[in-house]
């Protein structure tokens, strides 16, 4: 390869850096849209496809109902999230941040997000805006959430350093700490990504697995299901 | 999904502290790789598609510290032949492409991505896709992995008169950091190191 040649690939790397940076500066919006968009998880590929295709079909025969009926419809008549692989309790963790709790086991018979994060992690952070509006919504009518905090970095394994960063997240919900990481590789194996998030049903049965940022409707269908209609 | 925004968002990945442990002992492998920085970086790159493929597919991987720090061993001694064995010392491919598979092997069994809405797709969906999933693994790696890319243009531009002043000083430093790697992860320490450097990279730069 001759030096004419590496500089073609230099202004390519270029352009699409530019491309990348025009995108980052587009902002949330196109992530958010594209997120949305893009149904993601194993629930999803599983159930929540399934049922987008069977909406869709009942939507186009009754696409003259109001928005409002149509939203209860398809929580109703949704199928119901498929139970997967259990996982085990959350073990040897460091203390909890934002609960009195000491144990998942506190929160028995309520729907539980799991999430697996660490407060330095880009994309864990843009999944919080998401996690708030879940929080407030489902919140009083049951559900609760776990962040469960496992550290990448040196700086991020400082329980006093999470808790600030609780704090200027404005993460409210219970945090569990994971600082050995034990439940980080229990719980995904071979398959470990920050953030990574489970919904439990109320009997602890996971009903929901997501890689990633996005799929913010699938987990909301899936958490409104399993509180309008138990596990 | 779309293949321009899952490689914009590997793009994205390569500024993140999550990527540094593929980006360490890759660019740990473009100061050992002598004269073959390209075909040792397309070997890295290379290995970790494979491996990174077998591993977020569900179909290998997840293998013990150890392996994987004797994985990152051979690569220190596949770089160390050229100056041992004299006969070699020509031949830069030789030690620069096993090494580099040995390496970028060994870097994505130890790689734990931060995962943004385009990757979380395709990695929700990789266990059930097959060739593509591959494939789309490659767009978001070339992404992630670009500063190496840059890293093997600028040495492959330098002039030869400062490579032969400088060779063994980029040789020492890039088989150390990979030995340090090595070393590291035999006893579990590799993210406390990787945390350092990133720690150091951000005070220093």
């Amino acid at each position: 390869m001759n030096r004419s040649q590496f500089f073609a690939i230099l202004v390519v790397i270029g352009v699409l850096g530019a491309l990348v940076a025009t995108r980052i500066q587009l902002g949330s919006e196109n992530d958010s849209a594209t997120s949305e968009a893009s149904p993601s998880s194993q629930q999803t590929d599983s159930a929540t496809n399934d049922d987008t295709t069977s909406d869709d079909a009942t939507s186009s025969e009754t696409s003259s109902d109001d928005t409002a009926n149509n939203e209860e419809a398809e929580v109703e008549s949704a199928d119901a999230p498929p139970v997967l692989d259990p996982k085990p309790a959350l073990a040897n963790l460091d203390g909890w941040i934002n609960t009195d709790a000491t144990s998942l086991d506190d929160f028995d018979g309520q729907v539980r997000v799991v999430e697996f994060w660490t407060f330095g992690c880009f994309n864990c952070r843009n999944r919080i805006s998401h996690t708030q509006e879940l929080y407030a919504e489902f919140q009083p009518q049951g559900l609760e959430i776990i962040g469960v905090h496992a550290p990448e970095f040196e700086r991020e394994r400082d329980p006093a350093a999470v808790e600030q960063a609780t704090v200027d997240l404005g993460v409210t919900w219970p945090v569990a700490l994971d600082t050995s990481k034990t439940n980080f590789r229990a719980w995904q194996e071979s398959r470990r990504f920050w953030p990574r998030v489970y919904v439990l049903d109320q009997n602890g049965d996971v009903r929901y697995d997501h890689i990633g940022e996005g799929d913010y409707d699938g987990l909301e269908e899936t958490v409104a299901y399993l509180i309008e209609n138990g596990p | 999904m779309s293949i321009s925004a899952l490689f914009g968002e590997g793009f994205e990945a390569a500024l993140l502290s999550c990527s540094l442990v593929l980006l360490v002992p890759g660019a740990a492998l473009a100061l050992a790789a002598r004269r073959a920085v390209i075909p040792g970086l397309a070997a890295f790159g290379v290995a970790v598609l494979a491996l990174s493929w077998l591993r977020f597919s569900d179909r290998g991987g997840g293998y013990p510290d150890l392996l994987i720090a004797a994985v990152l061993a051979l690569a220190v001694i596949a770089i160390a032949i050229p100056f041992i064995v004299t006969s070699f010392a020509k031949d830069a491919e030789l030690s620069s492409v096993p090494a580099g598979l040995l390496a970028g092997a060994a870097a994505a069994e130890l790689w734990r991505p931060c995962v943004g809405a385009e990757f979380g797709v395709l990695l929700n969906e990789l266990p059930d896709r097959g060739v593509s999933g591959f494939g789309l693994m490659g767009v978001y790696l070339i992404g992630a992995l670009s500063p190496l890319v840059v890293l093997g243009a600028i040495d492959h531009l330098l002039p030869e008169r400062i490579l032969d002043k400088v060779e063994t000083v980029w040789v020492a430093i890039g088989g150390g950091i990979l030995a340090l790697l090595a070393f590291a992860t035999a006893f579990g320490l590799h993210e406390s190191l990787i945390s350092k450097l990133f720690e150091w990279s951000v005070d220093n730069v």
